[in-house]
Order: structure tokens, then sequence, then C-alpha cells
């Protein structure tokens, strides 16, 4: 029998959840976010210029002139609330868990120790693709909020990611 | 002969049919109004026109689906005793599940999948409610060979745990044992005078209001010499009417809940077999549930004010189960419970009472929120509305104090009641404002932990938490946030040290 011991856990000293220096998603990620904007951006304002041109008469002056001065401002808000998040996303692979934080009003920090992981997929986005970059979904048995979804990451340490996860559930067992 | 898994291999080329059929649902769901707008449009273009953008439709969703077959490919990683699914055609998705981790084989055929030949394979894991992984056309002996494959890696035990007694059949040949609790006639009846309240309510007031409505609309029609003597004899009568409807009302609330919890819960039977709860229920349809100790992650204790004062309270139990959806959803529920039965049940689930341990307090911001979200706006929106579309609803006002207050008391409850309590063995969570739960949790059936701050939340150091189990979640929020991250910390540090079981 191992000798067993039963110390009092110094909780004060425990490894802190606050004081992880997180892992930024790569910068290349940016470009795919920056694809997805223009998508958007474009699709909108394409629309409503169509809408401009063909149908002019669906909204009175007055108020094209208020979409007008609205759809800039919105779609600079879209553009610095993707920029704000994309800086504040981050991941951390520590010993024993995998940490994920993101959020642009609330900060939100997800923690899943590596022996409640119960599979991992990896998601390869068109755009991502070109760029060599892959998402890592970590899933528990807790349901969709409580699954990690880390973007951005290079695709050969995306593997490394989901074999090092693999390796994780299997040691454990 | 078994067939070789290990190198990747696609569904059976028939297959590409039921993709086919899939994809086109899919499509056609998602492009029917534009379809539609299409079609009026064209009206007056020749027939030829319509058929040919079928035909490109429809040539469209073959490439498709022909890719989509091309694309999906899965296989057995023996080395890392994987399975793993590759998918996608712009978009590529690679999933993979360890064989130890999958619960459930399920091959199933649909209808158009009859027609064609094939079945699909789905394989399932413990906790989430989707299937994780899912073969859509894959030929019979190839299914029954890759469901051997697949869980001939599992432990035995986890093969004969499937085959545990959980259903009604078995439970039946089991019956001779003794129930350690009987929920009583009696107890059900007093579960279904004071429960549901919140429908009776609603009803109450759906009456009143009509009633109201009614009266009003009379005494408008009263003018001239008469109105004064007729207005009282009005309300005179009303006044009696609506004593006598409220009465009426609420008696036939009463009878229905009764009535309801005895067709549902009638004749409920708890007993003890090798350490799990057996459960029977029920007046036409007897149903009858396995509760296994391990299985279960958050037990609920359910407790209004008569209860309270009656001695009888509410459990609900969610169990992880690999089982049927519903199953998952709902949780199991023992009515009409008193305290020592309570101990003794829990004695059971946990082989201990639970303890609350540390308490803590919301933020005094929460209550504010609270008014803000129940008082401050409906009223707001109240007098905005009346001030500018629907000047009638004016007519209403002298609700709006009465809203005001019970709103503000039933926020100060709730309020009063939001509390988390941590114990090194325990979580628990109490809240509601009428109906106050308990929500019981160990720290070892956590999953995934969930912290959040608001950026204007920092300086005064709150925030919340959402401890995610395989039963559901349990959130906590503005919350002193150093405390809370200290015990996050220390309910990490057990999970990750110990290899607790967590079903």
């Amino acid at each position: 029998m191992e000798l067993f011991t039963n110390d009092i856990i110094d909780t004060q000293n425990l490894p802190k959840l606050e004081s992880i220096p997180f892992t930024a998603l790569n910068s290349k990620y940016g470009i795919v976010i920056a694809c997805n904007l223009a998508l958007i951006i474009g699709v909108l304002t394409g629309g409503l210029f169509v809408l401009a041109e063909l149908e002019p008469d669906v909204f009175s002056n007055r108020i094209w002139f208020i979409i007008g001065v609205l759809t800039p401002l919105s779609l600079l808000l879209i553009v610095c609330f993707a920029i704000i998040g994309f800086k504040k996303k981050g991941f951390a692979f520590r010993e024993h868990d995998v940490v994920y934080r993101s959020g642009i009003i609330a900060t939100n920090t997800i923690v899943i120790p590596y022996n409640r992981v119960q599979h991992v997929a990896l998601h390869e986005g068109f755009v991502s693709r070109f760029l060599g970059l892959a998402k890592v979904q970590v899933f528990t048995a807790g349901g969709s909020a409580s699954d990690i979804e880390i973007p951005g990451i290079e695709k050969e340490q995306a593997e490394n990611i989901k074999q090092l996860l693999m390796g994780k559930i299997q040691k454990q067992l | 002969m078994r067939t070789d898994f290990s190198q990747p291999q696609r569904q059976s080329a028939v297959g590409i049919w039921v993709l086919f059929f899939y994809t086109l649902q899919q499509y056609a769901r998602a492009f029917w109004p534009i379809f539609l707008v299409f079609f009026f449009r064209l009206k007056n273009f020749y027939l030829g026109y319509i058929f040919g953008v079928i035909g490109l439709f429809l040539v469209l969703i073959a490439l498709i689906s022909y890719l989509k077959y091309r694309n999906f490919t899965f296989y057995l990683d023996e080395e890392n005793q994987e399975f793993i699914i590759n998918e996608g055609i712009l978009n590529k998705t690679k999933t993979a599940i360890q064989l130890n981790k999958i619960q459930q084989v399920n091959i199933n055929q649909s209808f158009i999948q009859k027609i064609i030949g094939v079945y699909e394979l789905q394989v399932d894991t413990a906790g989430s409610n989707k299937k994780e992984g899912n073969i859509k056309a894959i030929s019979q002996q190839l299914a029954l060979d890759l469901k051997a494959c697949l869980l001939e890696n599992e432990g035995k035990e986890r093969i004969l745990g499937q085959n545990e007694p959980g259903t009604a059949a078995e439970f039946e040949s089991n019956t001779t044992i003794t129930p350690f609790i009987k929920i009583s006639f009696f107890s059900l009846l007093k579960v279904g005078i004071t429960s549901n309240y919140q429908r009776t309510i609603a009803l109450l007031v759906l009456f009143f209001s009509t009633v109201f409505e009614s009266l009003s609309k009379l005494s408008d029609q009263e003018t001239g010499y008469e109105q004064d003597f007729g207005a009282y004899f009005d309300y005179s009568q009303g006044l009696k009417a609506i004593i006598m409807g409220f009465f009426m009302v609420l008696v036939a609330v009463l009878l229905l809940n009764i009535i309801r919890v005895f067709v549902q819960f009638f004749n409920f039977n708890i007993a003890k077999q090798k350490g799990s709860l057996l459960l029977s229920y029920g007046l036409l349809n007897s149903k009858s549930t396995i509760v296994k100790p391990e299985k279960v992650q958050i037990t609920t204790v359910t407790q209004n004010y008569f209860q309270r004062k009656w001695g009888i309270l509410d459990i609900r139990i969610k169990q992880a189960t690999g089982g049927a959806e519903e199953q998952r959803k709902s949780a199991i529920e023992i009515p009409g419970c008193d305290p020592t039965e309570r101990d003794a049940i829990f004695q059971l689930l946990f082989s201990k009472l639970p303890e609350k341990g540390i308490e803590f307090i919301p933020n005094y911001r929460k209550l504010v929120f609270g008014l803000f979200i129940a008082v401050v706006i409906p009223v707001a929106l109240f007098f905005g509305l009346a001030n500018t579309f629907f000047p009638e609803i004016m007519e209403y006002v002298g609700w709006v104090p009465f809203y005001v207050v019970l709103m503000i008391v039933l926020q100060y409850f709730k309020f009063k009641n939001y509390r988390l309590y941590i114990h090194p063995e325990f979580i628990i969570k109490t809240s509601g404002a009428w109906d106050v739960s308990e929500a019981i949790i160990l720290p070892q059936k956590i999953q995934a932990i969930t912290t959040s701050q608001l950026f204007w939340h920092k300086k005064a150091d709150i925030g919340s938490v959402i401890l995610h189990t395989a039963g559901g979640n349990i959130s906590f929020q503005l919350a002193n946030y150093t405390v809370l991250k200290e015990h996050i910390n220390r309910w990490l540090y057990e999970l990750e040290t110990s290899n607790s079981n967590w079903m």
C-alpha cells in the first residue's frame, strides 16, 4: 500500500486561476475575423445600396438620412467589438486543465479539467484553411454551455493539442 | 470476417442518395421563401425557365451531396483508441471520440434510409444532448461490425452497467422489496393544495380582469338620472359576484391541482435496492424509475410557506443518463416528503446529510437590478404607452401601486433567499421568492466552471460563477469575487488530483 497522507491543503497557495498567463490567439486569425467582417459589412451596405437604387421610395428621405448616419456608426461599433473581442480572447493549457478566456463587456473564464473532457473536435473554416489555422473544440458532459472553442490555432499546434487532450484522457484511466 | 476499420473509409456509395435527400430537405427548408418570391415574380415567363432553375438547383444539391459523401470518412485509430470522423466540404471538422467514453451506439433506419436500404449509426457519449458521431448511410453488416468494434474496447463492467435493471419489467420482478418510504394519501392532498401557485394566481388575475372589465362596461352604460342608484345596485351585486367567483375559481384550481397530483403521483413508493432508490408511482399508468446515487447530479428541495407549515417538501433529482432525450430533460420528482423522509433519501444519495457551509450573500446590486427589471421598466413602459399610443390603458392606473408593492415584496424575498453555501463536501444554492428551492450538488460532479465579471464590477470585486454538471448548471451571480475564486481554485484542485466518479 502506498504511503497514505492526508495533509491540510493550504488553500491560499493553490494554483490561482487569476494569475494564469494567457496565450493570445494567432495574429493570423485577425485576417479570418476581417474576412467575416468584410462579408457582413459588404452584404449589409450592398443590400442597402441596391435597395436605394431600385426602390428609393420604400423609406422617406428623412429615414434614408437616419439610415445613412446610423449604418456607418453601427458598423464601426461592430468592428470595434470584433477587435476588442479578438484581443481579449486567450487560452492556457495547464498541467491538469484547459482555460479559455473571452468576452467584451464581461470577462468570461471557463475551465475544463482534463479528466472531465469527453471528446475533441477540430474545425477548419474555409478562410482558416488557407491560413493554416484550425479551431479546437473541447466537449464535456456538461452540455453546450460548458464546451470550449478555441479558434485561431495553427493546424499543427491544434493537432498537438488534440493529441495532448486525448493523451490526458487516456492517462487518467 | 471482421471488417478492418483502421483505414479511413467512406459511407456506402448508395448512401449518396440518402445524403441527397437530406441535403435537399435542408436546403429546401432554408430557401423556400426565396423560391416562393422567385416564382411569383416569374409568373409570366415560360415554363422551361422554371424547370431550368429547378434542374439547376437539383444538380447543385447532387453535387453538394456527392462532395459531402467524398469528404466524409471515419476510422478507428487503434493506437490512440479513438474513433475519428472527418467531414465537411469547405469547413472541415474532425471529431475524435475516445472509445472508452462511448456510452451507446445506436443503429437506426429512417424512412428514406429504409427505401435505399442503408442504416444510420449514432455514437453517443455521456452528458450532452446531441449525438456526437453520426454516420448517415452505412450497410447493416458494416454498422453491426462497427458497433461491435466500438463497444468491444469498453470495459466489461460498462457493458454490464447498461443492462442493469432500469426498465419497468425488471422492476416488477423486484416488487417484493418492502418500500421504506410511502407518500401517504394525506401528503399528496397537501401537495395538491399547496403547489402550483403561480398557475393559480395567473388564472385568478385573468378572472379578475375579465370581471372588472365587464363591470366597468356595465357601469358605463348606466347614464342619466338613475346613475347613482344603478351604480350602487350593480356595485353591491358585482361585489357579491366577485367574491363568489373568487371562491369558485379558487376551489376549481385547487381541485384541478389535487386531481393532477393524484393522477401523477398516486401510490408513491420508494424502496431501497443495492444502494439505489426504486420509485414507483402513478394512478392510471404506473411508472417506475431507478435513482442511482452515483448518477445523481443535482438534487433540489423545494418548499413554500404553506408547505413549511405543513411539514412537506418536494425533491427533484437530476441524473446523468445515457437514455432517451426526454428522460434527460425531466427531473425525477418526489412530492410530499416530510423532513425525516428527506433525510433518509439524502442519507442514501450522499451517505450523509448535506451541510451548509460558508454563506455567500449577493451584492446589493442584485436587488437593485431585480427591482429595475421588475418594477422600473414595466411601470415606465406603462406610463410611456399610456401617454403616447394607448391613452385608454390609463384606466388601469389604480393597479400600478398594487403591482409595485407586490413586485417589491417579491424581489425582496427573492434577494433574501438568493444564497450560495459552500461546504467542503457540498455546494448548496438557495433561490426563489415564494417557492424556495435548495439545489444541492457535490463538488466532484462538476464538469467545468465558468467565471464571469462585468468590467465595471472589477472595482467592486463582485462576479458570477456557473458550475456545469451533467445534469444542468448552477449559477450564482454578484458574489465576492476574490473569495469565490479561492473556492474555485480549491474545487479545481480537488477535481484534478482525484479520479472521483461523477457517474
